[in-house]
Order: structure tokens, then C-alpha cells, then sequence
């Protein structure tokens, strides 16, 4: 498979390709976020962008789905181009669902609410088969019993999988993480990366900007390390975790205290 | 001095037709200021300058404005402008929603702030139009915390209704002025005007104080 791929020319779109980002570029005023990003991810990878923080990685991870507007460069998601303006990339958002790093769960809304309201308003599912979806997603991140719980009467990491439920019930192609434990105690960061784990054993295509990196270890298929708005490295776990090849790597790793 | 305070008794009907016109006036006012107040707060927030600087021009109009002008101009230019002769009611009420609209529309402005950007982007993030996103995630969590805004300006505008009364509104203070002024008991109406509006306005006061405690502090 990967040697048919490799024969096909340079820049072409390849069938499994998902998103592909090329020569990405994003700048608020002087300060340069992203300074020509190339990037593929393909249907069934977990990508984990780690890097320090301003590093651009969410900044990309944004303009993924059109929330953050590039200053030039494009994305492709599926062979099509996200549009320069946000409005015309609500088709394309649909199959992609994304976690953010401060769960932003609707707090007028219980946790089975959250859920039901994509489905409901973007979908046009009827309120019983929203329902039914949705409590079935409640019961894959292992919250049933809080299906009628209000987001302030959930704990961090009971939130966030609720807020994964509630992009999954969109049926997306591809999961979009941003910093999903960042603000999470640690005793709650382990529920939320078992649910994301068991979503990548099950195929999901998974973009992941995170701090964690026992997780990107594990469960990563490619790595992509970013330092001032630029991807510096980039390959298989082992490789970025055993052998990095630039100064740039090493130093990030080390001051996280990795030791390999 | 003597008083007479039978004229109170006698009045009772008038002054019962007019509390319904006060009453009347108020939920009318509120009822169209607002959605007029969402509306403008909305046009404020709008890309187009030209639209924001026109609303914001209103509000700030109507809010360095006394009400009692406003309610003068209605009286003399809006026959002028629309070439039909308005009811005293009816100019009353364009007043006062003018007025309000303006006091809402910031109401609700600074209630829609208050709503963190995230939770629009979440509901963008689910393939919701900005609309959309609008209306079922921004707005009804900017209702709840400026809900208790709004009842104070409610009970606000409650008294404010007597302002109409220059314009012969029947309203409760331009019926008990018309009485005080034909039956030359002062103090007796003046006072029989003091306690209906106290007595209509102070439940209305402790509404507002619970729904104070009950939606003042969320999150």
C-alpha cells in the first residue's frame, strides 16, 4: 500500500489522504503563528502535533476546520478546499468534530441535550432519534447515569467526554482535539484519554495537539513536532521519542523531562 | 384644612380604568422592546458600519434623551412623518418603546458578550450556521443572565409609563391628575395616586428581587 502510494507524483491529492495541508500560513500583525505548514493525514491515522506552547499547533488545528481563517496556504479536506470564508465551510465541518481544551459544553443544556442538539439542528433528526443516538454515545464514554446531569454538575473530565459524545454524534470522519486534557485535574486526564484510545482502536481519523505525551507515544501512528510556527520534525512515535533528529526535539522533550 | 377623602371612593372607577392603561402601556412597551432590543443590540454587532453606526447613533440618542421629549416629539412630528393621526395611546407607546429599545438593545449587547467565543465556535464546530449558533447556543444563556437587567427595568419603566400623561394618555397619572384638577382635592389624589402605584409597583419589586437571587449569579 504505502509503495503504491509513494509512486504516485508529488502534490497530487492521494485517495486516502483526508486533510492535507499545504504551505499554511497564519499572521496576527507582526507575530508570524504559522509560517508554511505541509502536512497529510490520512483516513484511520492519529496524528499527534506536540510542540511548546505558541508553537502554532492549535493555530493549525483551528484552521482545519475554518474556525481560525489562514493569512494564505490551503487546506484540503477530502480533495476539497476549505473556503476562504467561514460561512461556506459548514458542510465540511459537519464531518469533522472537534474537542476543545475547555470542554464548551453547553451549560443551558444537560449533558443528553449537548449531545442531541448537533443532530437535532444541524442533522434534522427527529428529537427520539437524536435521543437514541445520543444515549448511546453517553454509554460509549461511560456516563449513562449522567445523561440528565447539567455540565456544572460534572466533573472536568466527565465534561470532556461529553464533549467528545457530542462531536461523535455528528457521525465525523475525522476527530479534532485540542488540547483536550490541558485543563483537566490529573486524577480526571486518564478517563479522557482512555475514551479517545478506544476511539482510535475503533479507526477514528484523530488530529490531537497535546501535552501528553505518554499518550502520543502510545497511541500515535505519526508525530508531528512544531517550534515557531513550523513543523521541525515529524515520523513515527519511536522515532520522535527514541531518536530525534533536530536540537529543536530534543530540547522540547527534555524540558518536558522525557527521557525516552 | 379639611380633606375629603370620599373623592378617592368616587374616583375608584376612573382610577381602576386608568391603572389598566399604566398596566397596559407596560406590557406593550415590553413586549415589543424586546425583540426590537435584540434586533438593534444584533445590528449594532453588524460587519456593515454603516448599520452599526446608525444603531449606535439610536441608542445613544435615546439614552441621553429625557423620556418626556421623546414622548413630545412623537406627539408632534409622528403625525408629520407618517401623515396619520395617532391615538394619544398609541404615541404613548412609540415613545416609550423607543426609549426602551435603546435601554434593552444594551441590555441584551452586554449579555451577548458576556458569553465566551468558544461556545459559539462550538456550535460552529458542529457545522451550525452563525444563526443557528446564535439562536439556540448564544442567546438563551445571554437571556438568563440579563433577565434580571430586564425586570429591573421593567419595574423602571412601570413609573416611567406616567410620563405619557403630558400627552393625555387616560394612564393612571393623567387620570388622577384630571381628577385633582376638577375637584381641586390635591393631596387626597395626589396621595390615592401615590398608593395604587405603590401597590401595583411593589410586587412587581420583590418579583424582581427573586428573580434576582434565582438567576443573578450562574456558572
Amino acid at each position: 500500500m504505502t509503495d503504491t502510494l509513494a509512486k504516485l507524483p508529488q502534490g497530487s491529492t492521494l485517495p486516502d489522504v483526508v486533510i492535507e495541508y499545504r504551505d499554511v500560513r497564519k499572521q496576527y500583525g507582526e507575530f508570524v503563528a504559522l509560517a508554511g505548514v505541509n502536512l497529510e493525514v490520512r483516513r484511520g491515522q492519529v496524528v499527534c502535533l506536540i510542540g511548546p506552547s505558541g508553537s502554532g499547533k492549535s493555530t493549525l488545528l483551528r484552521c482545519t476546520n475554518g474556525l481560525e481563517t489562514m493569512s494564505s496556504g490551503e487546506v484540503y479536506f477530502d480533495g476539497m478546499p476549505l473556503s476562504k470564508d467561514p460561512r461556506k465551510n459548514r458542510l465540511i465541518r459537519q464531518r469533522m468534530g472537534m474537542v476543545f481544551q475547555n470542554f464548551e459544553l453547553f451549560p443551558h443544556k444537560t449533558a443528553l441535550g449537548n449531545i442531541m442538539m448537533g443532530p437535532m439542528t444541524v442533522l434534522g433528526l427527529s428529537e427520539e432519534k437524536a435521543r437514541t443516538r445520543a444515549e448511546a454515545l453517553l454509554a460509549k464514554v461511560g456516563l449513562s447515569e449522567k445523561a440528565s446531569n447539567y455540565p456544572a454538575n460534572l466533573s472536568g473530565g466527565q465534561q470532556q467526554r461529553v464533549a467528545i459524545a457530542r462531536a461523535l454524534a455528528m457521525e465525523p470522519e475525522v476527530m479534532l482535539f485540542d488540547e483536550p486534557t490541558s485543563a483537566l485535574d490529573p486524577e480526571t486526564i486518564g478517563e479522557v484519554l482512555n475514551v479517545m484510545k478506544r476511539l482510535a482502536d475503533d479507526g477514528m481519523t484523530m488530529v490531537v495537539v497535546t501535552h501528553e505525551m505518554t499518550f502520543a507515544r502510545r497511541v500515535a501512528d505519526h508525530v508531528v513536532v512544531f517550534a515557531n510556527g513550523q513543523i521541525v520534525e515529524q515520523g513515527r512515535p519511536e522515532q520522535i521519542f527514541d531518536a530525534p533528529q533536530t536540537t529543536r526535539t530534543r530540547d522540547f522533550l527534555s524540558h518536558l523531562g522525557w527521557d525516552g | 384644612m379639611t380633606f375629603d377623602w370620599s373623592i378617592i371612593w368616587q374616583s375608584m372607577g376612573a382610577l381602576w380604568q386608568g391603572a389598566l392603561v399604566t398596566i397596559a402601556l407596560t406590557v406593550l412597551t415590553m413586549v415589543l422592546a424586546v425583540p426590537l432590543g435584540i434586533v438593534v443590540a444584533l445590528l449594532r454587532e453588524s460587519r456593515l458600519k454603516p448599520v452599526s453606526a446608525l444603531a449606535t447613533a439610536y441608542v445613544e440618542l435615546m439614552r441621553n434623551v429625557p423620556i418626556i421629549l421623546v414622548v413630545y416629539w412623537a406627539f408632534y412630528v409622528l403625525p408629520i412623518l407618517t401623515g396619520v393621526g395617532f391615538s394619544p395611546f398609541l404615541t404613548g407607546l412609540v415613545a416609550l418603546v423607543l426609549n426602551n429599545t435603546a435601554y434593552n438593545s444594551e441590555t441584551f449587547r452586554s449579555g451577548i458578550r458576556s458569553i465566551r467565543k468558544g461556545q459559539t465556535e462550538a456550535g460552529l464546530a458542529l457545522g451550525m450556521s452563525e444563526g443557528e449558533a446564535f439562536r439556540k447556543i448564544v442567546l438563551p444563556q445571554a437571556w438568563r443572565r440579563v433577565l434580571p437587567i430586564l425586570a429591573t427595568t421593567w419595574v423602571t419603566l412601570f413609573k416611567d409609563t406616567s410620563l405619557v400623561s403630558v400627552i393625555a394618555v387616560g394612564d393612571l397619572a393623567h387620570t388622577a391628575l384630571q381628577i385633582r384638577s376638577q375637584s381641586f382635592r390635591v393631596i387626597e389624589m395626589l396621595t390615592a395616586m401615590a398608593a395604587i402605584y405603590w401597590l401595583l409597583g411593589y410586587p412587581q419589586a420583590k418579583i424582581v428581587d427573586w428573580i434576582h437571587r434565582k438567576y443573578g449569579v450562574t456558572e
